[in-house]
């Protein structure tokens, strides 16, 4: 459910700005890391951190929007991309600098233990997860589906130019989708922090595993991001038990290669022209 | 790309000269890494830099060239370093293929999985890599100090050399196109495919080049040297350096192996200071440091040549027919050619008219092979078009000039002249003249009369009819698709369709 997170807000990003957010993965462990520090510092906890960790990393987005994708809206995407990148390498070294590289353990939601369900033990942390995953991939849906605010991120996603023309500000709705992006990537962070705990080199693996989501579900395609997000998290939690982490993320690779060996053009194509 | 001038000459020989004469072994030492640097990074100039393509997997190759040098070294000694070379070129090739077929985002990504496959293969493969302790003990088979010091350089330096030579003429030309117009480059009869294949290989066999260099310097190969760091690293210090500038590789390594060292007591530091330097350099310095030091001699940018017209123009050879035969394209549900038939031979000019929409670019686009007819055939002599890729039938001996975007810098008459020095027998040309001044049209009209003398067959859309009027030997004009007149030029333009549905004239001559 956190791969869900993370590839929401991955495919959100990538189509408010048209080009690939290499530091969304980024923005993950940085949200682990505020959950660290606020949950240690100010003793706040699981819950309490939601809030704190969606403001801090809905802000980061909204900078990394600014900074770093919203400068380069007339230029190649290349230039986007080695921009997020730049970003990506300044969160992980930031994080590194200022609280080391040993992985922290996060705070936990609601506490650890596990509850009993129909005579299922289910644990009290995977549970919230699901929860709290449940619930904001409910709370986007309505936003885009169902508001005006949503509404206008959707027409500067799709095309930005027809959207200022009609008089929507592009720069802001772009903005505000990388806000909402960066929220909930950090949340994802918070979530997962607890039982794979939070280090700096983390973010590289969040933001390919969202990238092949994103990649396998349809570019672009919101509900097909989080299906095949879902798909990547059943897959590795059954190969894994199965073979081992390591021919579990193997499989995973080999997997998208051939799979763009195949299908060079996506899993349901692309209308024609050049998209990144 | 510029050639070097002095300056960077001795900016490029100055490192090595300095090492072997007055620095200490701790000094050499940095400058042989600077030297491994920088020959990564040349070798990712070719495929990032001229080809605009993200390629996520030269840190990889890189990391299998150190692997391969030091489990080989002891048996093969200084062999190692071309069995480096070949371990990471040849997988470099196999996955090429299908790789570079993809648009940008793909690349990106199959290039990120490959390399994350890299670097599982170096920690759980403890059999054959030692896990994430490495492999250490194989420095002495290989060469170590200054003569190390000298083979690094000596490769830099031809290297740079070569690419520069190299990326100065028509393959600079060729790489531009293929990056910022890659539909011209494709039917000027660039195969970008290739291009990228061999820029991947190259630069991958330079990459394994240079990791096994690395393994040499530090006489231990971790999982470190497989990891996206190294990757970012390289990347970051090509942006910094300048992605297209011959020494923009030389430059990166040289902040990147000084930086650390400077800002030693901060540890981590000195990466947060190049992650934001690559950060500014891409927001306000595209041309990278190396670029701005140019800038900073007042060096004029290097300007786009763009193409002139021969003065001459000699007869060309090759086909003597293109015949379309019911030719169909659909957008969706809409015919855009519902079958268009029509012939023309070399030394004649068809000028192509119809209301907006009638699908007259429609037509050339699918004539270049742009998009694709989903009927009919189209032939040039015995060779059908209709299914090959748009470079092919450029090579086959059409050529096509577009309506909108140029790359920076460039008129229509360059994009002609362009069209015109592949030595095309037939040549699609899209509103030639939109946009033009009188006397432009003059000279158009008359490169076009002395085209059709040189032998080659011409089709032209514009919407300048008294122009086509005066150069066109016949003209056809299209309406919803369909073929509603043709013939000469006068019989056209009096015909009753077209006064009506092109021309806005009523039915009959007034």
């Amino acid at each position: 459910m956190a791969y869900a997170l993370i590839a929401l807000g991955f495919v959100l990003a990538l189509n408010a700005a048209g080009a690939v957010n290499f530091a969304h993965g980024d923005l993950v462990v940085l949200g682990g890391a505020v959950a660290v520090v606020a949950g240690v510092s100010l003793g706040l906890p699981g819950l309490a951190l939601l809030p704190v960790v969606a403001v801090t990393l809905g802000a980061a987005g909204f900078v990394a929007a600014r900074v770093a994708i919203l400068p380069l809206a007339g230029r190649p995407p290349e230039a986007t991309f080695v921009a997020t990148i730049a970003l990506a390498a300044i969160v992980e070294h930031g994080l590194t600098v200022g609280l080391g590289a040993a992985p922290l353990a996060a705070p936990s939601l609601v506490g650890s233990g596990s509850l009993e369900v129909g005579g299922l033990a289910l644990g009290r942390q995977p549970l919230a997860i699901l929860l709290v995953g449940g619930a904001l991939v409910t709370a986007v849906w309505f936003l885009l589906e169902r508001t005006q605010t949503g509404r206008r991120m959707r027409a500067v996603s799709s095309d930005r130019y027809m959207a200022r023309a009609i008089g929507i500000p592009a720069a802001r709705y772009i903005a505000l989708s990388l806000a909402l992006a960066g929220a909930l990537a950090g949340i994802a962070g918070l979530l997962l922090g607890h039982q794979f705990l939070v280090a700096p080199t983390q973010g590289a693996g969040h933001m390919l595993k969202a990238y092949i989501a994103v990649a396998l579900g349809g570019w672009g395609s919101v509900p097909g991001a989080l299906l095949a997000a879902l798909g990547i998290g059943f897959f590795e939690t059954f190969v894994s038990a199965g073979l081992g982490d390591a021919w579990a993320s193997a499989a995973l690779y080999v997997g998208v290669l051939a799979f763009l060996a195949v299908r060079p053009q996506g899993l349901f194509g692309e209308p024609a022209g050049r998209r990144a | 790309m510029r050639p070097l001038d002095l300056f960077w000459l001795v900016v490029l020989l100055l490192p090595p000269v300095l090492a072997l004469t007055v620095l200490p072994p701790f000094g050499q030492r940095m400058v042989t890494l600077v030297g491994v640097y920088a020959l990564m990074g040349l070798g990712y100039q070719f495929v990032f830099g001229q080809l605009g393509a993200l390629n996520l997997a030269q840190g990889a190759l890189f990391g299998v060239g150190a692997y391969v040098a030091a489990l080989t070294s002891p048996v093969l000694g200084f062999l190692a370093l071309p069995a480096a070379v070949l371990a990471a070129a040849v997988p470099a090739a196999m996955v090429a293929g299908p790789v570079l077929r993809l648009q940008s985002h793909y690349f990106a990504l199959a290039t990120l999985a490959l390399a994350s496959l890299v670097n599982l293969v170096a920690v759980n493969a403890e059999s054959l890599t030692g896990g994430a302790n490495g492999i250490s003990g194989f420095a002495s088979s290989l060469p170590r100090g200054t003569t190390l010091l000298m083979m690094v350089w000596a490769c830099l330096i031809a290297g740079v050399l070569l690419a520069a030579h190299l990326f100065r003429g028509s393959l600079g030309e060729g790489a531009r196109l293929l990056r910022e117009a890659p539909l011209v480059a494709a039917t000027l009869g660039l195969d970008g495919g290739r291009w990228r294949l061999v820029a991947f290989v190259a630069g991958g066999a330079m990459a394994g080049l240079a990791g096994a260099f690395s393994a040499a310097v530090s006489g231990v190969v971790s999982p470190d040297v497989t990891g996206f760091s190294i990757m970012v690293l390289c990347l970051t210090s090509v942006v910094i350096g300048g992605a297209r500038h011959p020494m923009g590789a030389v430059v990166g390594a040289m902040l990147a192996v000084c930086l650390p060292e400077m800002l030693r007591d901060f540890q981590g530091a000195w990466l947060l200071a190049y992650a934001a330097a690559t950060l500014a350099v891409v927001l306000w310095a595209p041309a990278g440091l190396a670029g701005a030091i140019d800038r900073l001699r007042r060096l004029p940018a290097p300007a786009a040549r763009p193409a002139e017209m021969p003065a001459r123009l000699p007869a060309v050879g090759g086909p003597r027919r293109l015949v379309l035969d019911r030719v169909v394209k659909r957008f969706g549900g809409v015919d855009a050619l519902a079958g268009v038939s029509f012939a023309l031979e070399r030394g004649e000019i068809v000028g192509l008219i119809g209301p907006n929409g009638s699908g007259k670019t429609t037509l050339l686009n699918v004539v270049a092979g742009l998009d694709r007819a989903d009927g009919g055939t189209i032939a040039l002599d015995s060779v059908n078009l209709e299914r090959l890729p748009p470079h092919l039938i450029a090579r086959q001996g059409l050529g096509r000039t577009f309506q909108t975007p140029m790359p920076e810098g460039e008129s229509r008459a360059s994009d002609l002249a362009r069209a015109v020095s592949t030595d095309a027998a037939f040549l699609l040309l899209d509103e030639p003249a939109a946009g033009a001044t009188d006397r432009e049209r003059e000279q158009l009209a008359m490169t076009l009369r002395r085209l059709r003398d040189a032998g080659r067959g011409i089709v032209i859309v514009d919407h300048d009819i008294d122009l086509l009027t005066r150069v066109c030997d016949r003209l056809i004009c299209l309406d919803g698709g369909r073929v509603i007149a043709s013939g000469r030029p006068a019989e056209v333009r009096a015909d009753p369709a077209v006064r009506t549905s092109f021309l806005g004239l009523p039915a009959a001559a007034a």
